[in-house]
């Protein structure tokens, strides 16, 4: 009787539970299977791309090139805005710390990048289509790509082929070799017309003379001064020789028309990342400068500015010397003005179509849409109205957006209003919630700083005054949609270095210049720090702790 | 009784009988002396001449009384053994119930009362005394997958009874026992109605989040996963139908429970009905709250002066608005409650239907509660087997304000504005947050249907070894609408959000039970199998720009006018995960002197990786009856033991997934990228996910030695652990010594980190009885705790991100080696330079301030608990008051650290004098995250006050119906003691860094009420 009960009770247990391996059953995730080969090869390429728009973010890699420098500074405004734990002003001063959120941001995306391309690398030469093989070379392009990244910002650079071993950590003269030969390597599989978006023939030529223009920084990176070598130079010359005459790309007429919402087909751009308002744009490096009560699209009264750095009253100062006695606004790159009523004081009606806001270095007092109790003022005929701004949204409606040269980190250096804005890049109106949705490409490589490193080159081997002064006017005296700024009689480093502020501001290559031209440790706006340690960002922290299980592999950057 | 189940408007009726019996009530006590007497006097023939049905049975009536006090024992249970039939005595104490023949026996029972048995013979009147039990020795105490009693456990347990919870108006089971045991710290995440309660049980063992204890309700163990919207899960219980919560603390009484047991155990027991015993009653309560404490800041007049005086502009509107004021309000609270339970010879059943309907104290804000349960027991095959039935049914719906933008706004207001324009409409000022608005435009409302239910027969094979078979299922479905209407000035263009929630939770248990009972030595075995399977699913869409002026979108979701992709991407997930565990434990008592418990379980888990699928976690616990040994049987002592147990146990709450990689193709911004200048976008294809095979369970090695201690007979009795739980195998989310990965961080177990909780618990009781009658009782208790980080990998584990403007990417908590959980790892505040300016403890000495200037300032966790509560009963009339406390605790008040600096007060917002405490600071000193706005977090408060009476209901004439009335007024947070100056000191606004888990912050939190709650308890 007990034995009975007993089995009875054994097998209801049984059928109850039956049996579980206890496999966890992924409900939500889907894994890839019944792919074509073109489809499984667009779909890994892809991803090696996808990150850059984050890369590029205001926050990410564009604090580190331009925050860091004398184009771009951040004060925590008003004591209330951009605070963000001072780690803005300790980028500005090179008072930085491996926990800053941007140094370690950047460094995990632009590694997961890394690390995607590696895949990437591993896996399309499994794939029959012929594709493939371009897609591969993009890939192993981008690894070197992302290479340059980290030795240029963390003064290293990460190799392995396989995801599951260990990289191996390269830095000077050896990095410079890897990712040169990579370059190298990949050239003659990449194609020449699937640019700006993708890597190129022509993208990667610049890039090799990106790298070659800056070997001498890389191999040395805290020399007092750096040694240029002649055959680097050359190698310079040589590559973007091969993009100016191969005839596939060509200086805009309109400056700014290089930074529109359209700029995916302007032909002065060799390598950008493009963006997708219906994918993967944002509009941030549009409205991060702008004032908080600047509202650039009639459709979007919450599409704001956020009162974001400005550039230091030093930058400034070099447009005002250059141009003096006249006002920097004679040379188009400086500004553009889209609306009347900054010089028709009774041009107050726009309609919506037509109202665009000015472009470039915004200075003084802002004209624009006006917001009140969260809608736009409209003129009596249904145009929208434009007048002086006041930083309502601030509390403070008597305080006007009246932008000053004054900016650093004072009270009233500080305040909303301080400092000359920068609106290089449109505001899309393909947006539909005003500040997600950007379209306009961001600029890795354009021609006209092809023709200013060939310039650059050719004034560091010696010699080539003349002809990197031919390259410099070549591109001041293209931009003939209005008058082009003034052709210069003489060349120098200097002057370059100049030339290269006013052509190529904003456009997150100002660190890398400042260190190449020996001017990283100058004083500017609030920066007085001379440590030459500070020509590279610190290893993030986390990446520090992370790999502290494997003594001596990961080492943290002298200084930090 | 029909007043009472006629439904609308029931509040009002309730209220105007609460009232008139209110003022009854003063003359009934003094009345009620001479009525007892006369009672006790007449009660026995008035009730033998009322009650005999059938003329072969006999009828017995009789009184039952306390034999120290003589008070009435009210709901004594009168059984005739051998059968199911009995009755319970009234409100007199009073009982008569019908024996079939004169060698019938009675047995009265009372919990906390020694049993008694009487023959009834040729009596028909038989008065009882009973007498307390020493230190209720016998009370039964629930184990899981059984129950034994206080006097044989030799695990750290600790057992509250209904009448030990904590009263007034409860939400959910962690409010019942809050200061009630002694190492279990329970936090409300703010004062909100049905907000989450963080309890822990001796101390967090993990930094990640889920570090819950594992709730088991009637057998069914109860998945922490949220059921939907921002509220606790478990607010679905009603309070009303909880007989006793027992609480496992320590590993030898949680291994039971393998992998869920490292935090503690919680197990809920329902009320069951007992057969012929019939109760029904009636439950009703009125609560009135009201906002305990507001921040003091400047009223229109002061703001005026102050503004001024630090040479702000000052914008005056002539108006006074004590914005605190407009969003709270009086807030009123219904409970009612019905149950009714009872049973026949084979068939006992409970059940109860119960209704709350809460009110918060912030306008808009309401927590309504619908609950039914019932419990069944049914015997057959000649009782060799029985069939438990729980059934429970709640609904709760949840409607949430805005508060973070209500209380920033309140508290920063202009108050010389005036609240409403002209037309009475919320007051629209340029530039300035009017709360109103908000308040106005947004609605975030939750349901949640949830039904658990579970039925486990359980079968005498033989006279020693019982088979239990237990299958449950708890299923709760929800919907949340995060709504915000559509408006002109200021222009918003509406939005609905909608999120589904799914839990389904299925459990299948079988176990055999085996008893052997020798002359002195006596063992039971236990030997089971258990299959449990959680499915969560969670679904979302939403849809924006809604027409001004129409209907509310959640009535008509399809009037919206915008649909993108990014926008209103829907969402999802689903997870599943199953555990397979087999378990046994094996209790052995020698002599009733010696004590052994030995436990073991294997655990299996789907969220363990492929190669650590099966977990052992073993326990081992003695104990030891001093007081039954010959030296000690002469001494002061009634009882004495000692314990000690030892054990392992784990926490598999872990994150689904994370063991097998994730390679995903999708559409997104982050994982494709157009190739082409047309056409559709690839789908990429990447990592997001490493691998990690061997992932498994956090393990805690728990020692305790305690002392339970019981003398002067009963009088003075308590309970003294020593407790060492030792977690390793920390499961962390932590970032590949190489970081090209795919993804940046991978789940693991960092094997030597460990995390440390020590500590002393004592709980002391002590019982005095007057002959006049007069009870007293005084108890407490009192933790001591210490908790330690060692061996972590990272230089610190930030947690505790920091809210408000400019104080964006700095966190307030941070994990590092040597220092406690939730400590505050801050820049230390030194004062101001001679510009006025912020200036901190340069702790590297590189002359300047950064990150690497933070320093240990403390921790969230108290390092000492302490509860005192006595209760005082004399004739109809008890009174409970009950104190609670915790030490060496810190709070960061993120809300003045983001609000109440004297730059903002200069820019024209409302701040609390805190901005101006500094005379030399400037206006434009920022105020970063540091040391400044660290706050002393030490409370003392007085968490409950209880007075009741019981009316005689034979004096009023109304015994023939109503057997018991009892009012009663609860006071719940009537004053707090302590330095903290925000709206409460206990507060945990969650704000959590990667799952990291955060402590102590006080960021615009729900401000806590102070309640008074008055009771009606019928009877029948």
């Amino acid at each position: 009787m007990k034995k009975k009960y007993i089995a009875i009770a054994l097998s209801g247990m049984l059928v109850l539970n039956g049996c579980t391996n206890l496999m966890e059953n992924v409900l939500d995730e889907t894994s890839v299977t019944g792919l074509s080969d073109r489809q499984a090869a667009d779909g890994i390429i892809a991803p090696v791309y996808a990150l850059l728009p984050n890369i590029f973010q205001h926050t990410n890699y564009f604090a580190l090139q331009e925050i860091s420098t004398d184009e771009a500074i951040l004060p925590y405004r008003g004591g209330t805005d951009w605070g963000d734990n001072g780690i803005y002003l300790a980028m500005h001063t090179h008072t930085n710390t491996s926990t800053d959120p941007n140094v370690r941001n950047t460094w995990n995306l632009i590694l997961q990048g890394m690390s995607r391309s590696i895949t990437a690398i591993n896996t399309l030469p499994t794939l029959n289509d012929p594709v493939a093989k371009t897609y591969l070379a993009e890939a192993r392009g981008m690894r070197a790509y992302y290479s340059m990244l980290t030795l240029d910002l963390y003064g290293l650079i990460f190799v392995k082929d396989n995801l599951n071993t260990n990289s191996k950590i390269l830095r000077g003269e050896q990095a410079v070799e890897y990712i040169k030969n990579e370059l190298l390597a990949v050239e003659p599989n990449l194609e020449t017309n699937v640019g700006p978006g993708r890597l190129t023939k022509g993208a990667v030529w610049g890039l090799l003379a990106r790298l070659h223009l800056n070997a001498a920084v890389y191999r040395d990176r805290f020399a007092s001064s750096f040694t240029f070598k002649p055959e680097d130079m050359d190698k310079v010359i040589e590559y973007t020789d091969k993009i100016i005459s191969s005839g596939q790309y060509q200086l805009a007429k309109e400056y700014f028309s290089v930074f529109n919402d359209n700029n995916h087909d302007n032909k002065e751009l060799i390598f950008a990342v493009d963006q997708r308002a219906d994918l993967n744009g944002h509009n941030r490096m549009a409205y991060f400068s702008l004032s908080g009560d600047q509202f650039p699209l009639p459709a979007f009264p919450a599409a704001n500015g956020t009162d974001g750095p400005g550039i230091t009253p030093d930058y400034y100062q070099t447009w005002v010397k250059a141009y003096a006695p006249q006002d920097p606004s004679v040379d188009p790159r400086f500004h553009k003005q889209n609306l009347e009523i900054y010089t028709n004081p009774d041009a107050t009606c726009v309609a919506a179509d037509n109202f665009h806001i000015n472009r470039g270095i915004l200075r003084g007092q802002q004209f624009g849409l006006i917001r009140k109790n969260g809608a736009f003022l409209k003129c009596a005929d249904g145009r929208m109205l434009v007048g002086p701004l006041f930083n309502d949204s601030r509390n403070r409606p008597t305080l006007p957006v009246n932008f000053t040269e004054k900016i650093d980190f004072t009270v009233a250096g500080s305040d909303y209003n301080t400092g000359y804005r920068v609106e290089k890049y449109e505001f899309s109106r393909k947006s539909v919630s005003g500040r997600n949705f950007g379209e306009a490409d961001i600029i890795i490589l354009r021609l006209a700083d092809v023709y200013l490193m060939r310039a650059e080159a050719k004034l560091r081997k010696g010699g080539g005054e003349a002809s990197a002064l031919a390259d410099v006017n070549t591109v001041r005296a293209s931009r003939t949609a209005t008058t082009p700024p003034p052709p210069l009689s003489s060349m120098s480093l200097d002057l370059l270095y100049r030339e290269r502020g006013f052509e190529l501001y904003w456009e997150m290559v100002r660190r890398t210049d400042m260190i190449r031209f020996g001017k990283y440790e100058d004083t500017w706006t609030e920066k007085t720090n001379t440590d030459k340690q500070k020509r590279v960002f610190p290893i993030p922290q986390t990446a520090i702790d992370g790999a502290s299980n494997l003594p001596g592999y990961l080492q943290q950057n002298a200084g930090y | 009784m029909k007043q009472i189940y006629s439904s609308p408007p029931p509040l009002l009726r309730i209220g105007a009988l609460l009232l008139a019996l209110l003022w009854l009530s003063p003359p009934q006590v003094y009345g009620q002396r001479a009525e007892l007497a006369s009672a006790r006097d007449s009660d026995t023939r008035s009730h033998t001449t009322s009650s005999s049905k059938k003329a072969v049975d006999i009828s017995v009536s009789g009184r039952v009384t306390d034999a120290g006090t003589n008070d009435p024992l009210v709901g004594c249970t009168v059984v005739v053994k051998g059968t199911q039939r009995g009755t319970n005595t009234d409100a007199s104490g009073n009982y008569t119930i019908t024996v079939p023949n004169e060698s019938s026996v009675l047995v009265f029972g009372y919990i906390g009362y020694e049993k008694q048995e009487v023959a009834v013979g040729s009596r028909s009147t038989i008065n009882i005394s009973l007498k307390t039990e020493a230190s209720n020795l016998s009370q039964v105490v629930v184990i899981g997958y059984g129950s034994t009693t206080k006097k044989d456990m030799t695990g750290a347990v600790k057992s509250l009874k209904s009448t030990d919870f904590n009263q007034g108006i409860i939400n959910s089971p962690e409010q019942l026992l809050q200061g009630k045991v002694a190492g279990v710290n329970v936090v409300s995440a703010s004062g909100e109605p049905g907000a989450n309660q963080n309890i822990s049980i001796r101390g967090p063992g993990g930094v990640r989040t889920g570090s819950t204890p594992l709730f088991v309700l009637d057998g069914m163990a109860l998945d922490n996963s949220s059921t939907g919207g921002a509220i606790n899960p478990l607010n679905f219980l009603n309070p009303q139908d909880i007989e006793s919560i027992d609480v496992l603390k320590d590993a030898s009484a949680t291994a039971i429970y393998g992998s869920r047991g490292a935090n503690g155990v919680i197990l809920i027991t329902t009320k069951k009905g007992k057969a012929g015993v019939s109760t029904f009653n009636y439950n009703g309560s009125l609560g009135i709250s009201n906002l305990a404490r507001a921040l003091p800041v400047f009223t229109a007049d002061e703001f005026r002066k102050q503004v001024t005086a630090v040479g702000g502009v000052l914008e005056d509107r002539g108006a006074s608005t004590d914005w605190q004021k407009e969003i709270t309000r009086t807030a009123y609270t219904q409970n009612h409650n019905l149950s009714f339970g009872g049973g026949a010879d084979k068939l006992s059943y409970y059940a109860s239907v119960g209704v709350q309907k809460q009110q918060g104290i912030l306008k808009n804000s309401d927590l309504n509660r619908y609950s039914g349960r019932i419990n069944v027991t049914q015997r057959f095959l000649e009782d060799r087997l029985t069939l438990d039935v729980n059934l429970n049914a709640t609904y709760t719906q949840n409607q949430r304000p805005p508060i973070v933008s209500l209380l920033g706004g309140a508290i920063s207001a202009n108050p010389t504005f005036p609240a409403y324009d002209d037309k009475g409409e919320p007051f629209q000022y340029q530039g300035g947050t009017n709360p109103l608005i908000p308040l106005k435009l947004e609605k975030d409302i939750t349901t949640i249907n949830r039904v658990i239910a579970n039925i486990s027969p359980s079968f005498k094979i033989t006279k020693d070894l019982v088979y239990k078979l237990n299958i449950g299922v708890d299923n709760s479905s929800s919907v949340r609408d995060i709504q915000l209407l559509s408006n002109a000035v200021p222009q918003v263009d509406g939005r609905l959000e909608t999120y589904h929630t799914y839990n389904r939770n299925t459990l299948v248990e079988n176990y055999f039970t085996y008893t052997l009972t020798r002359s002195k030595s006596n063992l039971t075995a236990l030997l089971g199998h258990s299959y449990q399977k959680i499915f969560v699913q969670g679904r979302n869409t939403s849809i924006n720009k809604f027409p001004l002026g129409s209907i509310e979108p959640i009535y008509n979701p399809g009037i919206g006018q915008e649909l993108t992709l990014v926008n209103n991407r829907p969402g999802g997930f689903a997870l599943e995960n199953e555990l397979q565990s087999f378990f046994s434990r094996v209790n052995y008592q020698y002599n009733d002197k010696y004590l052994l418990t030995a436990t073991v379980r294997a655990d299996g888990s789907s969220k363990f990786g492929a190669n650590n699928k099966y977990g052992i976690f073993p326990s081992i616990s003695a104990g030891w009856r001093l007081s039954e040994e010959e030296f000690l049987k002469s001494g002061p002592f009634t009882d004495l033991k000692l314990r000690a147990g030892w054990g392992k146990t784990g926490n598999q709450e872990i994150p689904s997934k994370i063991t097998q990689a994730l390679f995903t193709s999708q559409v997104s911004s982050s994982t494709s990228y157009p190739l082409l200048p047309t056409g559709p976008y690839p789908a990429g294809t990447s990592y997001s996910r490493l691998a990690n095979p061997d992932i498994q369970w956090e393990v805690s090695t728990q020692t305790d030695i305690g002392l339970d201690f019981s003398l002067f007979n009963g009088a003075l009795s308590g309970t003294l652990d020593y407790f060492n739980k030792v977690s390793n195998n920390i499961l962390l989310e932590v970032i590949p010594a190489d970081p090209v990965q795919p993804a940046g961080t991978f789940w693991t177990n960092v094997p030597d980190m460990t995390i440390v909780n020590k500590g002393v618990e004592l709980e002391l009781n002590y019982r005095y009885t007057a002959a006049n009658g007069l009870r007293f009782d005084l108890g407490g208790n009192v933790t001591f705790i210490n908790n330690l980080v060692s061996n972590s990998p990272y230089s610190v584990i930030p947690s505790g991100s920091a809210s408000g403007s400019g104080l964006t990417s700095a966190t307030i908590n941070g994990y590092i080696n040597e220092q406690p959980i939730g400590t505050f790892f801050l820049k230390e505040f030194t004062g101001f330079n001679d510009k006025g300016i912020n200036t901190f403890r340069d702790v590297d000495g590189d002359g300047i301030i950064t990150d690497k200037d933070r320093v240990p300032m403390g921790t969230a966790l108290p390092t000492r608990q302490y509860n005192l509560n006595t209760s005082l009963a004399y004739k109809g009339f008890d009174l409970i008051v009950n104190f609670n406390g915790v030490a060496g605790n810190k709070v960061y008040d993120n809300t003045a650290n983001a609000n109440f600096y004297k730059l903002r007060l200069s820019k024209g917002l409302n701040t609390t004098a805190e901005a101006i405490a500094f005379p030399d600071e400037s206006i434009n000193n920022s105020a970063p995250v540091s040391s400044r706005y660290l706050k002393d977090g030490a409370f003392f408060r007085l968490n409950n006050l209880s007075l009741g009476y019981n009316l005689n209901t034979k004096a009023l004439g109304v015994d023939r119906w109503i057997s018991g009335i009892r009012l009663s007024a609860t006071g719940q947070n009537l004053f707090v003691i302590t330095n903290y100056d925000g709206y409460d000191p206990e507060v945990n606004t969650d704000r959590t860094i990667n799952g990291i888990s955060s402590y102590g912050i006080d960021y615009l939190s729900y401000p806590k009420a102070r309640t008074l709650v008055l009771g009606l308890n019928l009877t029948f």
